[in-house]
């Protein structure tokens, strides 16, 4: 105790001198792009730092120079005082910076105990590879990180390889080896994402202790609610440059938008909630059942009417998008389009029937990522666009693309390009584009800006809005409840496998809902 | 509104939402099968034996048993090369090519030059030599930066090439003493009731030796758990602190090394150096890995599955004929075992995913 207290008392005297990490004129050229333009960042011990901008403003840019994934093309990096501009992943480590990042950076055939245990000996041996392991060690490290985050830790869990595990416990596990060192620096990129309520309050109390013992935390965030829960200084960025140093609890979200984008945006509802709905609706739900997914789901969505769909991780939510889809077979139930039953067993049926589903995850289960954006946007359609000799038509598919990508507002250089170099909302976009482009009646969305920053959600949000005013029925599935809010007519609570609720949207608030759903620890709202 | 202290208070039973118990193990002998793979080599080993010695008691006799180690030994340190390499995510299919490009020439230099030149720096050579020729694999991997199953395809017709071209093609016999004496030397020898000689020969011991200093470098080193982490990904390694280059190098004169051995080995055992020997034999050493429970797919299988797998095939090899079943039966026996190991491990895959 006595001494952790006098270690923190140095910590604190020294925070005083030197700031723990600080960046000089950072500048990052990739090819022609200009990624990052002359930041200047400086980081104190004991302190929590949220990174804030859109996506493709340099964020994750700068993350990656700090960590020692990539070399500035110049500035400088200063750690404790002393220039380490040449870091390398090793050395990043070496030098007490952790990174817990976005996609995890698990290996998925190691055991728990080795993804986090194993980078303590490599750090040790400064990346020498031909030397005696530790497995003891190795287990007594992951232990005391795992106790940290409250997982388990028997024998049993910590030989578990990683890939077994549902991913929220992966999420945690990657933070388990953030804070397994004792680091100066952590940094989380979008740590939260796969995380319940509860497991969210609890990270922020490690994040408190980590704080008291005198370590810098550097978050990289879309979720302001969050960011104001842990408190601390925002930076935001935009375009490669540094903007504006905020209070993150100071600052309302309007405002944050407004740094991030240079634009005030909507943040109010798009339009009036409808409450006459349709005599004949155009999608009618009968008592549809699946398993142990969901029970006795009832539901109809009118012509242009935007529905949302709410619920916790196990509520039947994501089921019941899939049952939609035609990706998970139903048990029981009628489901009807224009008044008629329609097949759904199979994703084609689907899509036939006249839906269209843009699925949670773009990355692994919608995009072809490395395939160019006409490829893409074209998959669903590949039959229509058949010409002689069943080719594919390229002057139909490069005009589909081409007013795709020109109503949806997708800034691409050109429709050749591959989907990875976009941004992540113009990737959401290009989703979007590829279902719409299928004429559907009724789009369906799977957490449609998980992952987009505020400025991309505006335009996405407003790509439902158009549609749903030409008369398309567009089902939301989401955690995201303002999203929610803002866009949709009414907003159903799926709880234990069923529908619990239905509340008019422009008459509910996040309170209400949070009820319906039974969460019972939520994180204070912005409100 | 909850609050957020009342959030706090309640954090430490976190462990139930997602890391609920009931998700966190269920499929748990699964998961036990998916780390201990040696079981289900095993098992086929004991089926096999139990049936094949109920139809031909011969099957038990030490003369029977005493001869499948022996033929297991060269397929069994190949294997042990290709595991290493599957374990880093590669494919290694150049090792038999190796182990004749060393094994001919050195029986050849050695009788000629320094006829009494002992086994262990004999082995040493074939070690050294067939350690240099991985090393080549795994410089190329590293600068071409092309899948390991290209290049070592391209290495093995290369090495082979090299060998019927400037080192010969003609049976050589003219073996060096040490090397006739170590194939002879047994651990055990006795007299079976029906007057045969048996012998336990010493070589098996260099596979034993293998096998135990490879387990050592997998699971007792840095650069073991290294191996399996570029397995599992490469990139996430590299941005973890692994240097994966080194750890290409590594496994490829690992596997180098131990054909080389291999190669000698073989002709200890047979007591000649034929140039044209164990070429065509890589997809059942392979399947042999694959069989011990190593995913082709990279990043698993351990020593003891290796070992077992590399049993099982060469019992099939070696005792069907016990039970009368003609040759060509047996390849066929032997694709159904593989088939059976691959269903089998998609399987498991599965039911420990809980999917």
């Amino acid at each position: 105790m006595s001494s952790a207290t006098a270690k923190t008392n140095t910590a604190l005297r020294r925070s005083q001198a030197v700031p723990f990490l600080e960046t000089h004129d950072l500048h990052k050229r990739y090819g022609g792009v200009h990624a990052l333009k002359g930041v200047n960042l400086k980081i104190e011990r004991g302190r929590s730092y949220h990174l804030l901008g859109e996506n493709g403003c340099g964020k994750s840019t700068l993350i990656k120079i700090i960590s020692g994934a990539q070399r500035q093309s110049s500035g400088q990096v200063l750690i404790d005082g002393h220039e380490r501009s040449d870091l390398d992943p090793i050395g990043a480590l070496e030098a007490g910076i952790e990174t817990v990042y976005q996609d995890l950076s698990l290996l998925p055939n190691l055991t728990v105990a080795e993804n986090i245990g194993l980078t303590e000996q490599l750090v040790e041996g400064h990346g020498r590879l031909v030397r005696p392991l530790k497995v003891g060690r190795v287990r007594e490290t992951a232990r005391r990180a795992l106790e940290v985050v409250g997982l388990p830790d028997d024998r049993a869990f910590m030989s578990t390889p990683v890939e077994l595990l549902p991913i929220a416990t992966r999420q945690l596990i990657a933070i388990a080896r953030g804070v397994a060192g004792r680091a100066g620096l952590v940094i989380m990129d979008e740590p939260t994402t796969a995380l319940t309520r509860r497991e969210v309050s609890h990270l922020i109390s490690v994040i408190r202790r980590l704080q008291d013992e005198g370590t810098a935390l550097l978050f990289v965030t879309h979720k302001l609610d969050e960011a104001r829960e842990i408190g601390g200084r925002g930076i935001v960025m935009r375009d490669g440059e540094f903007i504006e140093e905020i209070d993150v609890t100071e600052t309302d979200n309007a405002e944050i938008s407004y740094l991030m984008t240079g634009r005030r945006l909507e943040l109010g509802r798009y339009r009036a909630a409808r409450s006459n709905v349709d005599a004949a609706p155009l999608l009618e739900v009968e008592r549809l059942t699946r398993g142990k997914g969901f029970e006795d789901v009832s539901l109809t969505v009118a012509r242009g009417e935007v529905l949302g769909i709410t619920g916790l991780l196990d509520s039947g939510r994501r089921e019941l998008a899939l049952a939609l889809a035609g990706i998970a077979a139903t048990d029981r139930g009628t489901i009807k389009l224009g008044g008629e039953r329609i097949d759904v067993s199979s994703p084609a049926a689907a899509i036939d029937a006249g839906i269209a589903y843009v699925p949670e995850d773009r990355l692994t289960e919608g995009l072809f990522l490395e395939k160019p954006i006409r490829d893409n946007i074209i998959m669903s359609v590949i039959d229509r666009l058949r010409g002689r000799f069943g080719l594919v038509d390229r002057r139909q598919a490069n005009e589909l693309t081409e007013r795709t990508v020109e109503d949806l507002k997708i800034v691409a250089p050109d429709i050749s390009a591959s989907v990875s170099s976009l941004s992540g909302g113009n990737q959401q976009r290009v989703l979007i584009g590829r279902w719409l482009a299928t004429d559907p009646k009724l789009l369906i969305l799977n957490g449609p800006t998980v992952g987009v920053d505020v400025g991309s959600k505006d335009a996405i949000f407003r790509i439902i809005q158009d549609q749903a005013e030409q008369g398309m029925g567009v089902i939301i599935f989401s955690d995201d409840l303002p999203e929610l809010l803002q866009n949709c007519d009414r907003i159903i609570v799926m709880r234990d496998r069923r529908i619990a609720e239905t509340f008019p949207a422009d008459k509910v608030d996040e309170k209400a809902l949070y009820a319906a759903m039974g969460a019972t620890a939520r994180i204070a709202g912005a409100a | 509104m909850t609050t957020m202290s009342e959030a706090t208070t309640d954090a430490p039973a976190a462990g139930e939402d997602a890391m609920s118990r009931s998700t966190l193990y269920k499929g748990r002998a699964a998961r036990w099968m998916v780390r201990h793979p040696a079981v289900f080599p095993f098992v086929l080993l004991v089926l096999i034996g139990l049936v094949v010695g109920t139809i031909n008691p011969f099957f038990w006799q030490l003369a029977n048993l005493f001869d499948i180690l022996r033929a297991a030994v060269v397929p069994g340190l190949l294997a042990l090369g290709v595991l290493v390499v599957l374990a880093a995510g590669g494919l290694d299919v150049s090792f038999t090519a190796i182990a004749a490009l060393v094994m001919y020439p050195v029986a050849v230099f050695v009788s000629g030059s320094a006829p009494d030149l002992g086994i262990a720096p004999i082995l040493l050579m074939g070690a050294v030599a067939g350690g240099l020729l991985g090393t080549v694999n795994g410089i190329l991997v590293n600068v071409l930066k092309a899948p390991a199953l290209i290049i070592t395809i391209g290495t093995q017709y290369a090495f082979r090439g090299l060998l019927l071209t400037f080192v010969g093609t003609a049976l050589f016999t003219n073996i060096p003493a040490s090397m006739t004496r170590f194939g002879q030397l047994a651990l055990f020898r006795g007299t079976t009731q029906s007057g045969l000689n048996v012998a336990l020969p010493a070589f098996v011991l260099v596979f034993l030796a293998a096998a135990v200093v490879t387990w050592l470098v997998l699971n007792r080193t840095l650069i073991g758990r290294a191996i399996y982490a570029v397995g599992g990904s490469s990139d996430i390694a590299a941005r973890l602190g692994y240097n994966v280059s080194r750890v290409h190098l590594f496994v490829f004169a690992w596997a180098g090394m131990l054909a080389g051995v291999a190669g000698i080995m073989h002709v200890t055992a047979n007591r000649l150096a034929n140039p044209f020997d164990l070429a065509g034999t890589e997809l059942s050493v392979i399947a042999a890995v694959i069989l011990g429970g190593a995913r082709i797919t990279g990043g698993t299988g351990t020593v003891l599955g290796t070992v077992m797998g590399t049993l099982v095939i060469t019992l099939i090899n070696n005792v069907l004929i016990l039970v009368g079943v003609p040759s060509n039966w047996q390849t066929a026996i032997l694709g159904a075992f593989i088939l059976l190991a691959g269903l089998f491990y998609a399987r498991l895959d599965r039911l420990a995913a809980g999917r």
